[in-house]
């Protein structure tokens, strides 16, 4: 027991303890040790070295300690208490520091005896040394020196250390380095065993904070599988590969985490045996586990971090597990959406080609085949009019069955046409109402003989509607069908009405009617109603379906009602006017039509189902107008395709008969523009055209073929009635192949076209090459005219952009270029790109374009210039690239790296969150970028760009936005609607909410999340990582002042402090003015060896010495001879020059010492300048224990006072004198200049270009201070205040009569003071302060009233005291205010 | 702390009364220095000598205005700049400075 606590005796202070009131706390505990039982015995015997050096640990502010004599007996500070003592104090005091850091002694002993031995200092860095002060090994680090201390022989007895402990800095620098590598660029990561591996790898490198971790994710088996490990091999106990969630005996608490809760696990027990310990002595004693957790639903699994069993674990720490595992839990939910949206998309494709496939395939399968019975079968019904009845009735069969097979086919094609949007409609504007009676009465015969009543009321419409007349019909005819299908009495009705802007169809019938949970279901494809009785068993379920499809097209609606026994209505409402159809499938009227073919299979079917009735209606259906095919008669390949073009019906029926016969394919049409369409659409192997046609006429049609690319090779053979050379020569021109005159033989017609057809086959061999070789190119091809509509595609093309060929040619602006008011800058850049295209011919460029479907698209286009071989016309032909994956992979790396810059270069967390806002404002083009700040209850903190107003000022529906935000958790962007999308994340005090706001409705894509949520990590990494530089810097700006001087300087005095090492704010120059007793004031100036934190050190113990002995009442000789000795004991304080005075400012008697330093520069107010040189001696430590010589002078009235340092005047290749007396000139130049603006003015008319390379201090100081007064504003307090101020001015050495010019002038300016501005307020404070420069007076009266100009009439003898003032004084300002008056006042002082 | 003023009435050998005025005169003892003036009675100018008034402000001068007709005024050199320019010397006789002493705040020569 070394400290004299005992019981009986009480704390008893020792004697000698006085040297222990420097400080109170660590001084009161000192001073109660029992010294005697410690080899230094009592204080009052120490050395006076030791009690020096005890002083000086007490009185310093860094953290230290030391130890001293046989036993090393342990001393420290208050810093080091706090900072790193821990529960060890007061415990430690006086004793061995042996004992005290037993645990490090291994460490620091060699170090101490090394500094005892050699009297040479240590130096240590951030040296890991665990401490037991806190009742556990603790894991810390420390950059410190040990320095010798030695007794007053000279004999080194001891140490002491200076220390800073960092262990928060390598610590935190540690954690942040993991977390940085789990968020480095996660975007080459694709699958979950990636990212886990990636992720994993970065937990690795980390064994200090996750001496190992395990990771497991939910399966859907309810178990827990091990999914990675990290410090541990995998078949350690505590590392099982599966836990079932059940299992309350597991290792891990898996159940718990599963609903998201984090347990903290002792790891004891035999299951834990054995642990590995990462990087440290011992195995870890606790766990961490925290859930990986997913957005709105159970985590995907948890993270068990093994915890440093050397660290507490305090916020910082868990925060550094909770994140990481956020990171893995990122990760994972990244790659698991990968794969997701990846596995749909390929589902949706394969279910689309199997589709397509399907469709094709029934188009091949069973028309052809149908063709090839129906045709043989209507040729038998012809051949066979005279045959048995029987043959006849089964032939019948065979026809009705056929023609229901055939419809049931077109109602499919039709379905896959509207799918593939194939279906070409055309859109003519006709009376709905006489159209759909038309058709109405095609079922009128069947209805009426099934007894049913046929109620049609359809009066004519006022406007027209706008249908394709073959999609009506199966509208009508198949809604008619339905009703007699499933009407057994009662009626069928069709009516037809406008009602607004719609003219509304309905189809009515009291049939058996559908069960209300069916209705919704009715328009389903392949969907039937069960066990409803109906004419028939037969049906597909898909009629009703293509009804709704087809009245869609129209722009249409079709809706059903229905009660079951009742009856069914279905009612058709569709637009009037033609706004809502694409405007390229409207056509004229044209003349009213019969009911086309299509009727037929319905009437027969329909006829069929009523009873007793075997008669079918007249088959017709005409050969010429549908496509047919017989064995080629060649038999050589495929069938060759014609197409014939003829206005005259009979004539089409024989052409086609002709040729088919002859074993072509073959179509017709009745005019060139069909032709034109049908060739677009598909060119076939040989156009057969009369020239003479309405609408196109045959030459026109050629004309327009050899136009286009694409059909300019297709042959074609004119026929026309018009006889002559120049007739034929006139088509030939045109382009056409061959020309045949009317009459004409069946075999000139075949022999004709048999060998165009084998020319162009020919011929066309080249041209299928070409176009297979560019079908088969990777990249997009196209051909552009010199006008730069595109006249040809391959299919890359039609993949990347969704434009097929039948939309050629793409007239600018394409269809794929970006929308001006969407998007200008992509609109403008796509311009830019497409007047090189047109202009030069060749470049190539990455622009951004619009998919068929609408999504933005990026690719990199190539374009060169070529001229047509046969034509000799420009073209351009170009490749493109999808190029928008790289882009985006691109953009993203930019963004990052634009982020993480400007992050890094902010001064501070709001400058940080500022620049971060800018640079999501850059990524995205946004109109704003919020973002709010919640830590406590009241509005947010908002930082917003472009700078706003705030919180309260915000727009309702944005505060809203980012209030909703707040429910989410961190790094989960949210695009709620198009517009904006938001995202928040940690922030140092509170959550942060970031909402960017797009504007204009553009659309936040799912790659645009990807890239929100990659830099809300970083962004919330960087500014954690800013957030502690700002603290470690906030304590390094404050300990810096702190030694640097006195903030508040008593008046009278001025200083500088430039230190030269940048960013530090001190270096080894310093200052110091310290009040002492009566009216005495000590002034210090002195400048250490060398420069930066290493002389700030130095400086700081030099300076709080040098006070505290000026403190103590010494004079400047004495501080001097105290000091050398001081600075012998510290490293690098010897050779400090000094100056120190003690000035008695009532009377500007100055007693000074300099230590070596250059000498002060005392301006009188005449002019003269006088150098301070007397009382030199040495440098510090130099000679110790020489004698310190004073001096004495009198700082008379109006003087003023420079002391520096060298850095102010010392220049290279100059002698210093020159420098002083420049210095002197400065001084004496601006003696009548304010103080202040005086020490501005040195500085700046001393600092040479390029500013100064050397600390510089400055001090200045004028005889006397400023008067400075405040007084209740009553008129008994004029008499004080006068006394007072005659006083200072007559310490100002001015002449009887100015001193009562200047008593009367601010004796006036008070009393009015008192009179006006506080007549109704008696007692307030009015303030008088006088300053005195070497040639002039300056005074302030100032009140918190306000005056009255002066009324000569009303108040006689106050306009007779502003007239006093204003003759006494040289200069009267009366500036009235609303906070007060002030009256400015000015005399010169002349000689 | 009320201004210090003392104000004794006395007679010259001559006869003719006197008020000694002695210390300063200010806004918070200008009104007993207008008492001590209106209750002084007599024939003839009544002298008032200042020649010990070391401070006399604008609220002074009021007073020794309002009675400038029966009064005569003896000061010292110190008191001049006021008198000259509040331009007392002017209406009432004034001895004891020079008769064109003035003075300015930024002359003390």
């Amino acid at each position: 027991m070394t400290r004299g606590d005992d019981a009986e005796r009480g704390p008893v202070a020792a004697a000698g303890a006085g040297i222990f009131t420097v400080d109170d706390e660590v001084g009161r505990d000192l001073a109660m040790v029992d010294w005697r039982a410690t080899p230094l015995g009592p204080p009052s015997e120490w050395p006076q070295s030791l009690q020096t050096t005890v002083s000086i640990l007490l009185s310093s502010r860094f953290s230290m300690w030391m130890a001293w004599g046989p036993e090393l007996t342990f001393f420290c500070n208050a810093a080091y208490r706090r900072d790193t003592l821990g529960r060890k104090y007061p415990w430690a005091l006086g004793r061995p520091a042996r004992e005290v850091w037993a645990e490090i002694w291994d460490d620091i002993g060699p170090r101490i005896d090394a500094v005892l031995a050699t009297g040479e200092a240590t130096w240590d860095e951030a040296l890991l040394l665990f401490l037991k002060r806190a009742g556990y090994p603790e894991e810390t680090y420390h950059t410190f020196s040990y320095s010798p201390l030695r007794d007053d022989t000279g004999a080194v007895v001891g140490m002491l250390c200076v220390v800073s402990e960092v262990t928060d800095g390598v610590i935190g620098e540690r954690r942040m380095a993991t977390l940085r590598d789990l968020g480095s660029d996660p975007s080459v990561v694709r699958t979950e065993q990636e990212m886990l591996a990636f992720a994993c790898r970065q937990l690795d490198r980390n064994p200090h904070d996750l001496p190992f971790t395990l990771t497991y994710l939910f399966d859907d088996h309810g178990r827990a599988r091990l999914a990675g490990a990290t410090g541990i091999s995998a078949g350690h106990p505590s590392a099982p590969v599966t836990l079932p969630l059940g299992d309350p005996g597991g290792v891990w608490p898996a159940a718990a985490l599963a609903q998201g809760k984090s347990v903290l696990m002792a790891l004891d027990g035999t299951r834990f045996a054995g642990l590995p310990s990462g990087d440290w002595p011992e195995p870890p004693a606790q766990a961490l586990v925290v859930p990986l957790l997913q957005q709105g639903g159970v985590p995907h699994g948890f993270l068990v971090a093994a915890l440093n069993r050397y660290r507490p674990l305090d916020d910082g720490y868990r925060g550094f597990i909770e994140l990481a595992a956020g990171h893995v839990a990122a990760g994972v939910a990244s790659a698991r959406s990968y794969q997701a949206q990846q596995r749909r998309a390929e589902e949706l494709a394969e279910l689309d080609r199997a589709k397509t496939v399907f469709f094709s395939n029934i188009s091949h399968e069973f028309r052809t085949p149908l063709t090839l019975i129906m045709g043989p079968v209507q040729e038998l019904r012809t051949a066979l009019t005279d045959a048995d009845e029987q043959v006849r009735q089964d032939l019948e069969v065979v026809h009705r069955n056929g023609l229901r097979l055939g419809k049931l086919v077109n109602t499919l094609l039709d379905f896959s046409r509207i799918e593939a949007g194939r279906m070409q409609a055309r859109y003519e504007p006709v009376d709905l109402a006489a159209v759909t009676a038309e058709l109405a009465s095609v079922f009128r015969s069947a209805i009426d003989r099934a007894g049913l009543v046929f109620e049609v009321n359809c009066p004519p419409l006022a406007e027209p509607v706008y249908i394709d007349r073959g999609m009506w019909e199966k509208v009508v005819l198949n809604l008619l069908s339905n009703a007699l299908k499933f009407t057994f009495e009662g009626s069928v009705g069709v009516t037809v009405r406008a009602e607004g802007a719609h003219a509304v169809v309905t189809v009515t019938d009291t049939g058996i009617g559908v069960p209300a949970e069916e209705v919704p279901r009715l328009f389903e494809r392949f969907h039937r109603i069960e066990s409803a009785r109906s004419r028939s068993n037969e049906g597909s379920g898909i009629g009703l379906a293509l009804v709704q499809e087809l009245v869609g097209l129209h722009g249409g609606t079709i809706t059903a009602g229905s009660v079951a026994g009742e009856g069914t209505t279905f009612t058709i409402r569709l637009p009037f006017g033609s706004g809502h159809l694409p405007a390229g499938s409207l056509v004229p009227p044209r003349a009213a039509e019969v009911v086309s073919a299509t009727a037929d299979p319905f009437v027969e079917e329909a006829l069929r189902w009523l009873p007793g009735d075997g008669v079918a209606a007249e088959a017709t259906a005409p050969a010429g107008v549908s496509t047919g095919a017989q064995p080629s008669a060649s038999g050589e390949g495929a069938p060759a395709r014609v197409l014939i073009a003829d206005d005259n019906a009979d004539m089409r029926e024989y052409l086609v008969r002709l040729l088919k016969g002859a074993g072509y394919l073959v179509s017709a049409v009745s005019d060139g523009q069909q032709a034109l369409d049908a060739i677009r659409a598909d060119a076939p192997d040989l156009v057969v055209s009369d020239v003479m046609m309405p609408r196109l006429d045959g030459l026109a049609l050629v004309a327009a073929l050899r136009a286009d690319p694409r059909t300019a090779g297709v042959p074609v053979l004119l026929l026309s009635a018009r006889a002559g050379q120049e007739a034929s020569i006139e088509g030939l021109e045109a382009g056409a192949d061959d020309y045949l005159v009317k009459p004409f033989s069946a075999a000139e017609l075949l022999a004709r076209a048999r060998a165009n057809v084998e020319l162009a086959r020919m011929r066309g061999h080249h041209a299928r090459w070409r176009n297979a070789m560019i079908d088969s190119l990777q990249e997009a091809f196209f051909v552009a005219d010199e006008n730069g509509a595109v006249i040809e595609i391959n299919s890359a093309f039609t993949d990347i952009l969704g434009y097929g060929p039948e939309g050629l040619p793409y007239i600018p602006r394409y269809p794929w270029w970006p929308d001006e008011s969407d998007d200008p800058q992509a609109h403008a850049k796509v311009a830019e790109v497409f007047a090189r295209l047109v202009g030069d011919g060749r470049g190539s460029a990455v622009v951004p374009v619009t998919h068929r479907d609408g999504h933005r698209l990026w690719i990199a286009a190539t374009f060169n210039d070529v001229s047509d071989p046969d034509t000799g016309r420009r073209r351009v032909v170009g490749t493109m690239r999808d190029v928008t994956a790289e882009r985006y992979l691109v953009q993203r790396e930019s963004a990052l790296a634009a982020l993480s810059m400007r992050v890094s270069q902010a001064d501070d967390l709001t400058d940080a969150l500022c620049e971060a806002l800018e640079a999501l404002q850059g990524v995205w083009h946004a109109r704003q970028v919020l973002a709010a700040v919640w830590n406590g209850d009241g509005p947010p903190d908002l930082v917003c760009v472009p700078e706003a107003s705030g919180w309260q000022d915000l727009p309702e529906r944005s505060r809203e936005k980012l209030e909703a935000l707040r429910e989410q958790p961190p790094l989960r962007p949210v695009a709620p609607e198009a517009g904006g999308a938001g995202v928040t994340l940690e922030y140092p005090g509170g959550l942060l909410a970031v909402w960017i706001d797009l504007g204009q409705n553009r659309p936040f894509t799912g790659e645009d999340q990807t890239l929100l949520a990659l830099l809300a990590g970083h962004l919330g990494q960087g500014l954690h990582r800013v957030h502690q530089l700002d603290q470690q810097r906030e304590a390094a700006v404050a300990l810096q002042r702190a030694i640097l001087g006195p903030a508040r300087l008593p008046s009278g005095f001025a200083v500088r402090y430039e230190p030269a090492g940048r960013p530090l704010e001190v270096g080894g120059d310093w200052y110091d003015i310290v009040p002492l007793a009566e009216e005495r004031i000590g002034i210090v100036v002195g400048d250490c060896v060398g420069r930066g934190l290493e002389a700030a050190a130095v400086m700081g113990q030099l300076r709080s010495a040098c006070r505290a002995l000026l403190l103590q009442d010494a004079g400047p000789a004495q501080v001097f001879s105290a000091l050398d000795r001081f600075a012998a004991l510290v490293p690098g304080a010897k050779c400090t020059t000094v100056f120190c005075g003690v000035l008695d400012t009532a009377t500007g008697d100055l007693v000074y010492s300099s230590a070596g330093h250059p000498p002060g520069i005392l301006a009188h107010a005449d002019g003269s300048v006088v150098l301070l040189e007397g009382g030199r001696s040495t440098p510090l430590a130099v000679r110790p224990g020489h004698p310190r010589p004073e001096a004495r002078c009198t700082v008379p009235a109006r003087s003023t006072l420079l002391l520096y340092t060298d850095g102010l005047v010392e220049r290279r290749r100059r002698p210093l004198t020159a420098g002083i007396d420049q210095a002197s000139a400065a001084v004496q130049a601006g003696r009548s200049t304010p103080i202040e603006d005086l020490a501005a003015d040195v500085m700046a008319d001393l600092a040479p270009d390029g500013g100064f390379n050397d600390d510089v201090a400055l001090l200045l100081y004028r005889q006397p201070a400023p008067l400075e007064l405040a007084f209740p504003a009553e008129s008994r307090q004029l008499a004080p205040v006068r006394t007072a101020l005659r006083d200072w001015l007559s310490r100002c050495q001015l002449t009887p009569k100015l001193i009562q010019n200047v008593l009367v002038a601010a004796g006036e300016a008070c009393a009015n003071a008192i009179e006006h501005g506080h007549r109704h307020a008696p007692g307030r404070t009015i303030r008088l302060r006088a300053v005195a420069t070497a040639g002039s007076l300056h005074l302030t009266v100032a009140d918190s009233g306000r005056w009255k100009p002066p009324q000569p009439e009303a108040n006689l003898h106050r306009g007779r005291g502003v007239a006093l003032m204003r003759a006494l004084m040289h200069e009267v300002t009366i500036h009235p205010g609303a906070a007060g008056t002030i009256v400015d006042m000015h005399a010169r002082i002349t000689r | 702390m009320t201004t210090p003023l003392t104000l004794v009435v006395a007679e010259r050998p001559d006869g003719t009364p006197v008020l000694a005025v002695s210390g300063e005169i200010d806004m918070s003892n200008a009104g007993a220095l207008d008492d001590a003036l209106t209750r002084s009675t007599g024939d003839g100018l009544l002298l008032v000598d200042l020649s010990a008034v070391d401070y006399l402000d604008s609220a002074g001068l009021t007073v020794l205005f309002s009675h400038s007709s029966r009064i005569r005024l003896v000061a010292n050199p110190l008191l001049a700049p006021v008198l000259t320019i509040s331009g007392l010397t002017e209406v009432t006789t004034v001895e004891g400075i020079a008769s064109d002493g003035t003075a300015t705040g930024s002359d003390d020569s």
